[in-house]
């Protein structure tokens, strides 16, 4: 397969000035995009699934993002995490112009603000529950002692505290995502994602898992999930609707 | 790169190990027979020279040898050399008086193997040396009991003999051989002297010698020549800073006797340890580079093995590399934890190979005649060597998991 090669650059226009810090009046603005497009190109093709995204997110806030299948829901959550870059358009994270970064920046960026929950997971087989935990800690260069001590508590959070020495097959479902959401959870980042994380589960193993969301948005945590299911999405204080690679609807229902 | 990356890439490197056992086991077992093969043969290479520059040093460390070709292997007189004069006794005489640096002069006739018979026992492989009184001190090889030969001796061409330890044991298990009659070579002599024992070397046995008067030699002898018998001056210089100007006169005093003109090159050969060495340098030179070949091709098999096994495992863990991506590893990381991983594997390959050559070389020194050696520095070299394959045959896995795109790595099924 080829590299999917796509322009970094934002746009030359420069008009599009740094989000106001955050006064005492003016909640604090977390995430920032303007103008955010994605395009694939597909050889003959280019497919848009992004063209022109803008909207913010306010720290503390807990926000659903809704669609069709196709949509565009999976890859603005990726551009959000900085899993991947925009081909145009401007991003700000917590203060930081994310759409200039390099690679190693945008490494240094998922590992310090952004926790990110996979609908399947995506834990090491083969390692405990604990080192899975631990490995964005490891990956903050923090040293041993430290990281079993937060990455028991993160654990402990999810109420997995029991659980920290089983590997991913020894677990159910439920706990297997809780296990990801406490990785997620474990470097304190100032943002929590999770693309359809209740995809993969029951429904009353998705219920357990939305009580945990809503626990974690309670205790500070900004969280932003994406599902199709309407009754989650109710869960949360605002709902972004996208079709087609652009904003529909965004409401806030709290 | 610091020490969480190392822990996490050794936990990585063991995981790929246990996951993929057999797949493993194979690979280490290809750097093992790399790096054993880099050990032993750098161990019968060690071995060989330690040796032979620890006999040589015995054999009467700095002495110079004259005889009538220059030392060498394999190489087809011209016809100067089919030409040459034989040296002569006079010569030894010539440069016992006029070499200041030469303390003892010893010249000998040497025949490789002859029959000695005692009664009805008999040896056919002693070394028949036809010398002087001056020999003893030349070579320090000293009679152990008895007397040693004498110029009265050599004036006389008397029928008398000193041996070596192997033929008191060949031919004298019960008796004692002073004062007793032997045949060389169906001549009769009478045994005046034993010898000290000397050892080996090379694995040679230096005992089983046995020496008459050098003119009684001759008379026996007076049509050998070489091959069948060498005739040589060995020369004791005062000390071993002597060894250079003891050459140095010995060449000008035969170039005079012989009239070389001036520019011509030696009518005679003339060597020192030093020379001794180089000949032996030369003969090993080429083995060296035999066994550096073999031993690059075991280590190309091995790595080529790495390589393969890096780049399933990198195929395998795609998704995993996405995932740690996606919590924040850099390119770097990934590199260093793959290439540590390689590193691992090769790791425990080498130390594997190391022990089973290590082995090898110790049943070697006890079931061969070759003697075989394993420097501390070649388990350096194995070490080192091993964690290079890894390196280099891991570079390239490594790179293509560190470039991965975590997006794509994250959805690859
Ligand atoms: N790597 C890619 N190459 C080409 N096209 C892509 C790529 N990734 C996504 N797309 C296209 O972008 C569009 C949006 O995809 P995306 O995965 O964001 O949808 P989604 O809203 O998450 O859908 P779903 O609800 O099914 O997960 C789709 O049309 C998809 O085909
Ligand atoms: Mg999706």
């Amino acid at each position: 397969m080829t590299e999917a090669t796509v322009e970094t650059s934002p746009t030359s226009s420069g008009v599009i000035a740094k989000p106001e810090l955050p006064s005492n009046g003016k909640a604090d603005v977390l995430i920032l995009m303007r103008n955010l497009w994605k395009t694939y190109d597909m050889g003959a093709e280019k497919v848009h699934a992004l063209h022109g995204v803008s909207f913010e997110v306010t720290r503390g806030d807990y926000l659903a993002i809704t669609g069709p299948s196709g949509s565009g829901k999976s890859t603005l959550m990726n551009l959000i995490g900085c899993l991947d870059t925009p081909s145009q358009g401007e991003y700000w994270l917590n203060g930081k112009n994310v759409s200039e970064m390099d690679d190693d920046e945008l490494a240094r960026i998922r590992n310090q603000e952004v926790g990110f929950v996979f609908q399947t997971f995506n834990l090491l087989a083969r390692a405990t529950a604990l080192h899975n935990v631990e490995l964005p800690l490891i990956y903050g260069g923090i040293p041993g002692a430290k990281r079993h001590e937060m990455a028991k508590q993160a654990l402990a959070e999810v109420d997995l505290a029991d659980r920290m020495m089983h590997r991913p097959n020894e677990l159910s479902g439920g706990q297997r995502q809780r296990v990801a959401i406490a990785r997620a959870l474990v470097n304190h980042p100032s943002i929590l994602l999770a693309d359809e994380p209740t995809g993969a589960l029951d429904t009353s193993t998705s219920y357990d898992i939305m009580n945990l969301f809503e626990k974690l948005h309670e205790a500070g945590n900004t969280i932003i999930l994406v599902t199709h299911e309407h009754d989650i999405a109710a869960r949360a204080h605002r709902i972004i609707s996208i079709r087609d690679g652009l904003i529909e609807k965004d409401e806030r229902i709290r | 790169m610091n020490f969480i990356d190392l822990k996490e890439s050794a936990f990585m490197a063991l995981d790929t190990v246990r996951a993929n056992k057999l797949r493993s086991m194979l690979t280490i077992l290809g750097v093992s027979v790399g790096v054993v093969t880099v050990v032993f043969m750098v161990s019968i290479i060690q071995g060989l020279n330690k040796s032979f520059a620890e006999q040589i040093e015995a054999l009467g460390s700095n002495s110079i040898w004259m005889t009538k070709f220059e030392p060498s292997f394999g190489h087809q007189p011209n016809s100067e050399e089919l030409h040459r004069k034989e040296l002569t006794l006079d010569d030894a005489d010539a440069v016992r008086r006029e070499a200041p640096s030469a303390m003892s002069v010893s010249p000998l006739y040497r025949k490789i193997a002859e029959t000695v018979r005692y009664e009805d026992k008999q040896s056919d492989t002693p070394i028949l040396l036809g010398v002087t009184p001056y020999y003893e001190f030349t070579q320090s090889s000293y009679v152990g009991r008895g007397r040693f030969i004498t110029d009265l001796d050599v004036e006389e061409r008397s029928n008398v003999c000193v041996v070596g330890q192997d033929l008191v044991k060949a031919l004298f298990p019960f008796t004692d051989p002073l004062d007793k009659q032997v045949k060389i070579a169906g001549k009769p002599f009478k045994v005046i002297g034993v010898m000290e024992p000397l050892g080996n070397f090379l694995g040679q046995s230096r005992d089983n010698s046995i020496f008459i008067p050098i003119k009684t030699f001759e008379k026996y002898y007076p049509e050998l020549h070489f091959p069948e018998s060498i005739y040589v001056i060995i020369v004791r210089p005062v000390s071993r800073a002597y060894v250079k100007s003891a050459v140095d006169e010995m060449t000008d005093i035969m170039r005079r006797r012989r009239r070389v003109p001036l520019g011509a090159p030696n009518t005679f050969g003339i060597s020192s340890q030093d020379a001794l060495l180089d000949i032996y340098n030369q003969l090993t030179g080429a083995t060296y580079l035999v066994l550096t070949a073999i031993s690059f091709v075991a280590l190309m098999i091995g790595g080529i093995g790495v390589m393969n096994i890096m780049l399933v495992s990198v195929t395998e863990r795609t998704k995993e590399i996405g995932l740690r991506k996606a919590v924040g590893a850099t390119r770097s990381n990934i590199l260093w934890q793959f290439l540590i991983e390689a590193v691992v594997l090769t790791g425990i390959g080498g130390l594997l190979g190391l022990a089973v050559g290590e082995l090898a070389s110790i049943l070697m020194n006890k079931y061969s005649p070759l003697p075989a050696f394993v420097p501390v520095w070649a388990i350096g070299v194995g070490v080192g060597v091993s964690a290079a394959v890894g390196i280099v045959f891991g570079l390239w896995p490594a790179w293509k998991a560190a470039r991965l795109d975590p997006i794509e790595s994250l959805r690859y099924e």
